[in-house]
């Protein structure tokens, strides 16, 4: 189990990125949603040990992190958002060398190691090319694959599906799914199916700070009866905003569905719906934009 | 569109770092070369720093090396778009071809231009420094600057561009790109050296030398200093050509490059597919071996596999990226040309002994081991970063040592067998040369692991910066400064091996001698800069950037924190080595050795100067009788020495004071007794003591003197062990160990700009020729003619030698003792040698020659022998009798590479003629020249000795060198002399421009080796050719027989010249004798055409058209014509003189033909059909340029 408390990151620039975060994250997977720049990545590289936040705890298992940040690499597998690979070095080898890094030494656990997630990974067949020349989908299931290695009980993945084709997606989640049941496994996106198909918990990051938090069931079930649709000309759409609190538009057929929060029914022709965990997080966006927009007024 | 994209691109070039890191270091280069009087790329002497010759030579050497810099602009303009997947997009708009391709290059070669300027500007910017001689700096012109750069260094670049730019074209690859620049220069490289040793093919490399080298060298090439600091080549002729030539080059390549460029992308070749199905067939068969649960990790017991396999992966980074090979090939090409030509002499390679290979390897291979350290610690330390894996390494458990560890073991291993590898090319070229004695021990005790060390010491520095840098350009930018300050900071007075990080001292290597001389203080101070090394090591990994923090600041606020820790344990122990050695050898170097800057050394002679100058006039009484004892203690470095003289008053004036004087610095004046004399002043500073007479010392009374002196090496210098007192190959002058009577000239500082800086006049010259006072000392030294009696000991397994006949030769306990005593009377002017010799010994004529050589020297031993056996041979006959029942030529370490000429006595450098490799017929034979020569100074030195004034050499060495012609003439015939003269005459000329005082006739030469050497040797051959040879040794035989053994006043040159003048029989020859001494005379003579027609009755006439002109010189080299009317020999032949095929059966006809200023023909009728016509073809006169005397006939 992790835990942070009052986790707040203040950059040398003035940047706020972390402000006070406290959650609590058990076993299984948690999704940890937010928009860019909401300093998901912030607190992903504090969880890796990558940067000390300003203030605030996290500790593992008890283990107090940012005091022992070594014992906890030891048990910690992290996919970073961005990362590149070495000109000329294979798969295989590459693998191997993460493996030797993460500190399997024997030369027969490193040939299972690496086989196994070759194989798991579905890169088996590609092996001996140069990671450089991989595909995004390729890159990023060696990426989990190196995550993996050691059987870690921390895994952080950040952005993962961020650029992959729909086939891709499925493949790496249900690779995700997998691993996801004994260890603790925090995936950071801004994509809301990604939690929707896969995380028994979740949190919403928005500008540093939880907004929301919760199992994305109890989320969609506490929001319903409040989100109302309907379907309106493309011209209308200002008049809407201004009028109604719109948390999310979408095209359909050359017309626009606005979805609009509202704890009652908002006649004027809108239909309720069944929000799914998509209206949840907009809505929690809108909130979010309220308060500081609030703030900004004062 | 084209402008639009050429300025894109060079805005994109602008941006790029190589663009900026180019500039940097040409600038740094160029500035340094002309800031800095210790980089040099060309010129030097007369020749101001910004004289538009040293513009245009700086621009055209550095353009050489700008290969690599227009290679990376033009070669990503082709790359980037594959390599960044960007140029599917960019190919598929409606952008043309033309404006595609050529608008980029356009825009990439305006880069590379743009960035050469840096090197004129960095010109200027060196040439107002302050601290420049202001005579070394000329006005500053602009045209010079821009008309250089326009004519010269634009067009080069711009072919540069564009052949490089096909070639990345068609390979799309950069590392093709750099594989074809390498290939360039291989194939540029040979090309000049085939050319260089054929003369004859000159003026077609001044046509096709691709980067104009050759041009404007042919036509410089005997600039006088003058001509260089006034003009710029003319830009015309050949040069002309030339240039026009390489912009139609750049045409033709640009076209091809349009011509091979697709924007579609090609598919593979039917045959490679089929490879590379194989291959995925071969792949697909494996099965994985996979596992349920995933082992977990141990990092505990997993530190081994770390280190190793992490080095072996660093390593593989390093080994496989395309630079490491280019860097490879160039310093491999660059080594394997200097081993194979680099130590030649006389343009005769010698044998390849591992000894004097090594400092060549270093020389040329090291520089690249250099720039692999400090760019790959860049890269090894950046990599993570850049390549952005650096939070997926950064996050794994991975202890810091194992970042800086095993990056430090594979840069050290990489260096270590980019080290090996250029020992395999050394030993290669050992085994052409066909010396098959490899001495891997040597290799790897003297070079490979000191220069490991010494490299690891710069890639750790490098580390260290890195580390703290905040990108890698900052530090690679602050190691190019660290490279620039070691080359420099030493000439500016910081140049103790103490303060300059890695420096390890001086090396000396000796086959005779090893690297006793410098290789213990080398050693100490590798420890000493290792301890250094490690604590900057320590710092390295403490202020590792792990994670995402960027910053120094807050990694420097944890350091104390994280000392605490093993890793602070090993800083410590690199400070208590460091502070431990370093105290050591401060005691060493600075306590119990003298220590002086270079300044403060010519401070120390300045003032020696200023204080006792005016002493050099003192009449002082003559040594008659001096008995030495010189005891050596090889092993210790040590010698004792103690010494009688015998004197007396020979000035005509009683005589007060007596000077007495060790100025050598290295040897301790430990006492000094002169009966009925008082000290009357003892400079301890300068070893300098003033004795007064109780009563001034009357005309022709005597008086004696007795010393005893030590010199011993017991600690360590910040030079070692000095070189001439060493373990084994000891070769000592008595100025290094016995005292001298009264003050003379040398060891006076005589370079004008350090005399000029030290407050003295800046000239220190010679007594005019004209004064007749100066006749009164002689110049070496003013040494008397005495009788000697000189004991040498050393130890029991070495030879002892010194001059003079050897009386007893003995050996007591573990002491050798030997006694040498002359049997009538010698200059007081002696070495003392001892070494473990091997001795061969011929008895010829009465006389007993000897060759001390090293056992691993056999090699020229012989040739000695007979060398010196002609040369007695001829001397005797021509000149008068020997003196001594001896001649011996021994061998010393070649820490210099001089032979030198004592009495009787011959020390030679093994560098020099031990090891010369002579079995090619083809080489000159420069053994036997040097061995006649200095067995010529037996006559012109030891039997005759000229006055300390102008003209004083040319009796000295001018004669010994035209001794050593006339042997070279008996032994190989007068048509294969044409060789030597040759490369005498070509010596003369070239050097004249780097004169740094005035050129003089040859009459008032002022101890300046080109004239009295080169231009000498050609102006006595000519003499004696035209006035006849037996003429000319009677006329020689009779100044020996006037000066034979005579104190003042003593001969000057012209003695000489009047002996010429008497020669001479008409005014033509008078005329001659007057333009060759007394005048700096230089002709131009070419045979432009030759038609032979056959006669009627079966003979040849033969119709030569010649153009001849004759000019006087100034000392500054300005020329005037004068009009030439003189008889020169005119040749008919049947081969092309000057090959050492060539024999006097080739000759047809030699004949003497009046000849005047201008274009004349001569027509001649011969029996034989002539192939080759010359005027003057054996190079006799001083011709300018001797290349077109000899033209083929038609």
């Amino acid at each position: 189990m992790l835990e942070l408390k009052n986790v707040s990151h203040v950059y040398s620039n003035g940047v706020r990125a972390l402000d006070d975060v406290t959650l609590i994250i058990p076993k299984g997977m948690f999704g940890l949603l937010g928009p860019n720049g909401a300093g998901k990545s912030t607190l992903m590289r504090t969880v890796s040990t990558l940067q000390t936040p300003t203030a605030g705890s996290i500790t593992f298992d008890g283990l107090d992190i940012l005091a022992e940040p070594e014992a906890l690499r030891k048990r910690l597998g992290y996919l970073p958002q961005d990362f590149g690979v070495y000109p000329r070095v294979s798969a295989y080898d590459m693998l191997d060398h993460m493996a030797v890094l993460k500190g399997i030494g024997s030369k027969g656990a490193r040939k299972d190691t690496v086989e196994t997630l070759l194989n798991q990974v579905n890169l088996w067949d590609v092996r001996k090319k140069a990671i450089a020349g991989f595909s995004g989908g390729m890159r990023q299931r060696f990426g989990i694959a190196q995550a993996l290695i050691g059987n870690p009980d921390l895994i952080i993945v950040d952005e993962p599906t961020a650029g992959l084709d729909p086939e891709e997606r499925n493949r790496f989640l249900n690779l995700l799914a997998e691993i996801g049941e004994n260890v603790v496994v925090i995936l950071s996106t801004h994509i809301v199916e990604d939690v929707a198909d896969l995380c028994p918990n979740m949190a919403v990051l928005v500008n540093g700070s939880i907004k929301l938090k919760g199992a994305p069931v109890d989320l969609i079930d506490r929001a319903r009866g409040t989100i109302w649709a309907k379907t309106i000309g493309r011209g209308e759409l200002d008049d809407y905003k201004t009028r109604y609190e719109v948390i999310s538009t979408r095209l359909f057929a050359g017309k626009t569905i606005v979805h609009v929060l509202s704890d009652t029914d908002p006649t004027n022709g809108f239909e309720p719906v069944d929000g799914g965990l998509e209206d949840v997080y907009f809505s929690t966006l809108a909130a979010s934009r309220r308060t500081t927009d609030t703030a900004q007024a004062a | 569109m084209f402008g639009s994209i050429a300025l894109f691109e060079l805005r994109y070039q602008l941006r790029n770092p190589v663009f900026w890191v180019a500039i940097v270091i040409f600038f740094l280069l160029t500035f340094g070369a002309t800031a800095s009087p210790d980089i040099q790329i060309g010129s030097g002497g007369n020749v101001n720093v910004n004289s538009p010759f040293a513009i245009l030579q700086t621009q055209l050497v550095l353009s050489l090396f700008y290969m690599f810099v227009t290679t990376a602009f033009v070669a990503n303009v082709v790359v980037r778009d594959d390599d960044s997947g960007f140029g599917p997009m960019v190919r598929s708009t409606q952008v043309t071809k033309f404006a595609y391709l050529i608008g980029r290059f356009s825009g990439a070669m305006l880069a590379a231009l743009v960035a050469f300027m840096v090197v004129p500007l960095a010109i200027y910017v060196g040439s107002i420094m302050p601290w420049l001689d202001p005579e070394t700096v000329g006005p500053n012109v602009f045209s010079y600057y821009a008309l250089s750069y326009l004519q010269f260094a634009a067009p080069t670049i711009i072919m540069l561009c564009a052949i490089f730019f096909a070639v990345a074209t068609m390979t799309r690859s950069m590392i093709y790109s750099y594989v074809a620049v390498v290939a360039f220069l291989v194939i540029y490289i040979s090309f000049n050296v085939i050319v260089s040793g054929e003369p004859e093919y000159r003026d077609t490399a001044a046509l096709y030398d691709p980067l104009g080298l050759a041009a404007i060298f042919n036509e410089t090439r005997y600039w006088t200093a003058a001509e260089s600091n006034s003009q710029l080549p003319e830009f015309g002729g050949a040069i002309l050509k030339n240039r026009l030539g390489v912009l139609v080059v750049s045409v033709l390549a640009l076209a091809l490059a349009y011509w091979r460029f697709s924007f579609a992308e090609k598919g593979v070749s039917a045959r490679k597919a089929k490879k590379l199905a194989q291959k995925a067939e071969k792949l697909a068969r494996t099965q994985p071996q996979t596992v349920a649960t995933l082992p977990a990790t141990s990092p505990e017991t997993s530190g081994w596999a770390r280190l190793s396999k992490t080095t072996r992966f660093e390593i593989g980074q390093v080994l496989r990226s395309p630079a490491f090979a280019v860097l490879m090939a160039m310093g491999l090409f660059n080594s394997i040309t200097a081993l194979a030509f680099g130590n030649e002499i006389y343009g005769t390679a010698p044998v390849p002994a591992t000894f004097s290979l090594l400092p060549v390897l270093a020389g040329s291979f090291s520089i690249i081991p250099i720039i692999i350290a400090i760019y790959y610690s860049g890269e090894l330390v950046w990599r993570d970063r850049d390549r952005k894996f650096h939070e997926v390494i950064d996050s794994t458990s991975l202890p810091g040592w194992a970042y800086m560890v095993p990056k430090t073991i594979a840069v050290t291993l990489v260096l270590l067998s980019t080290l090996l590898i250029s020992v395999i090319a050394a030993i290669a070229v050992q085994a052409i040369n066909g010396y098959l004695n490899f001495e891997l021990g040597k290799y790897f005790m003297w070079y490979v692991l000191p220069f490991t060390v010494d490299l690891v010491l710069i890639a750790v520095l490098a580390v260290f910066l890195q580390a703290l840098s905040p990108n890698k350009y900052v530090g690679w930018g602050l190691m190019v400064i660290y490279l620039v300050g070691t080359l420099t900071l030493a000439g500016m007075g910081y140049d103790h091996p103490l303060l300059l990080y890695g420096s390890s001292g001086p090396s000396a290597l000796s086959d005779m001698n090893g690297d006793a001389v410098g290789g213990s203080v080398n050693w100490w101070l590798r420890l000493y800069w290792g301890g250094v090394a490690l604590i900057m090591a320590v710092l390295a990994h403490l202020l590792w950037r792990r994670g995402t923090e960027t910053r120094l600041a807050p990694r420097l606020k944890q350091l104390p924190r994280r000392m605490a820790s093993p890793a602070g344990a090993l800083a410590l122990t690199g400070v208590l080595t460091s502070v431990g050695t370093g105290v050591f050898l401060y005691d060493q170097m600075n306590v119990q050795n003298t220590y002086r800057t270079e300044e403060e050394g010519e401070k120390l002679r300045a003032d020696y100067e200023r204080e006792y100058a005016q002493y050099i006039a003192l009449k002082q009484p003559s040594i008659t009788d001096m008995t030495l004892k010189v005891d050596l203690f090889p092993e210790e470095r040590r010698m004792e020495a103690s010494g009688t003289y015998q004197m007396v008053n020979d000035t005509g004036a009683p005589v007060e004071t007596l000077h007495v004087r060790l100025p050598d610095t290295e040897t301790k004046l430990l006492d000094v007794e002169v009966p009925g004399a008082t000290l009357e002043k003892n400079d301890e500073r300068f070893q300098h003591r003033v004795f007064r007479f109780d009563t001034p010392l009357p005309v022709d009374a005597t008086a004696t003197l007795s010393f005893t002196s030590q010199r011993w090496h017991k600690a360590l210098a910040t030079n070692g062990y000095g070189r001439r007192m060493v373990e084994n190959g000891t070769f000592l002058d008595n100025s290094e160990f016995a005292v001298q009577l009264g003050m003379n000239r040398s060891g006076l500082l005589v370079d004008r700009q350090t005399r000029r800086e030290q407050g003295l006049d800046p000239e220190l010259r010679l007594p005019k020729l004209e004064d007749e006072s100066a006749r009164e000392r002689n110049y070496v030294g003013n040494a008397d003619w005495v009788n000697a009696d000189i004991t040498v000991t050393t130890a029991a397994d070495q030879v002892p030698i010194a001059p003079g006949t050897r009386v007893s030769d003995t050996v007591e306990g573990d002491r050798r003792i030997a006694r040498f005593q002359t049997s009538n009377p010698v200059l007081g002017f002696f070495s003392v040698q001892s070494a473990r010799y091997e001795v061969e010994t011929r008895d010829w004529d009465g006389v007993e020659l000897q060759v001390y050589y090293d056992p691993h020297h056999p090699y020229n031993v012989e040739r000695m022998l007979d060398a010196m056996q002609a040369s007695l041979g001829y001397y005797r006959a021509n000149f008068g009798p020997y003196q001594f029942d001896h001649a011996r030529i021994i061998e010393f370490p070649g820490y210099a590479s001089f032979a030198q000429a004592f009495a009787g006595t011959m020390p030679w450098s093994e560098n020099l003629g031990f090891l010369a490799n002579l079995a090619d017929p083809d080489e000159i034979d420069y053994v036997t020249y040097i061995a006649a020569h200095e067995f010529g100074h037996q006559y012109w030195a030891h039997q005759l000795i000229s006055a300390e004034q102008q003209g004083g050499t040319m009796l000295v060495e001018t004669l010994a060198q035209y001794s050593a012609l006339m042997v070279m003439k008996d032994l190989y015939g007068e048509d294969q002399m044409r060789r030597f003269l040759k490369f005498e005459l070509d010596n003369y000329l070239s050097s004249r421009g780097s004169e740094a005082i005035e050129e003089l006739p040859l009459e008032r030469v002022e101890n300046q080796g080109y004239i009295h050497y080169r231009k000498g040797s050609v102006v006595m051959y000519l003499l004696q050719d035209r006035l006849g040879e037996e003429r000319v040794n009677a006329m020689l035989a009779g100044l020996l027989e006037k000066y034979r053994f005579k104190s003042q006043p003593y001969a000057g040159s012209s003695d000489l010249v009047e002996g010429f003048f008497s020669l001479a029989r008409n005014d033509a020859e008078r005329d001659l004798v007057r333009d060759l001494l007394q005048k700096i005379t230089v002709y131009d003579l070419a045979a432009e055409e030759a038609v032979v027609t056959e006669l009627d009755d079966g003979r040849f006439e033969t119709t030569i058209t010649i153009a001849a002109t004759k000019y006087y010189a100034d000392g500054e080299g300005v020329e005037t014509e004068a009009d030439l009317a003189d008889e020169i020999e005119v040749g008919l032949f049947t081969a092309r003189p000057g090959g050492a095929a060539f024999a006097a059966e080739n000759v047809i006809m030699m004949e003497r033909k009046p000849v005047t200023s201008g274009e004349q023909t001569i027509t001649v009728v011969t029996n034989k059909r002539p192939t080759y016509v010359g005027i003057d073809p054996y190079n006799k006169y001083v011709d300018r340029n001797s290349d077109d005397n000899l033209v083929a006939t038609s």
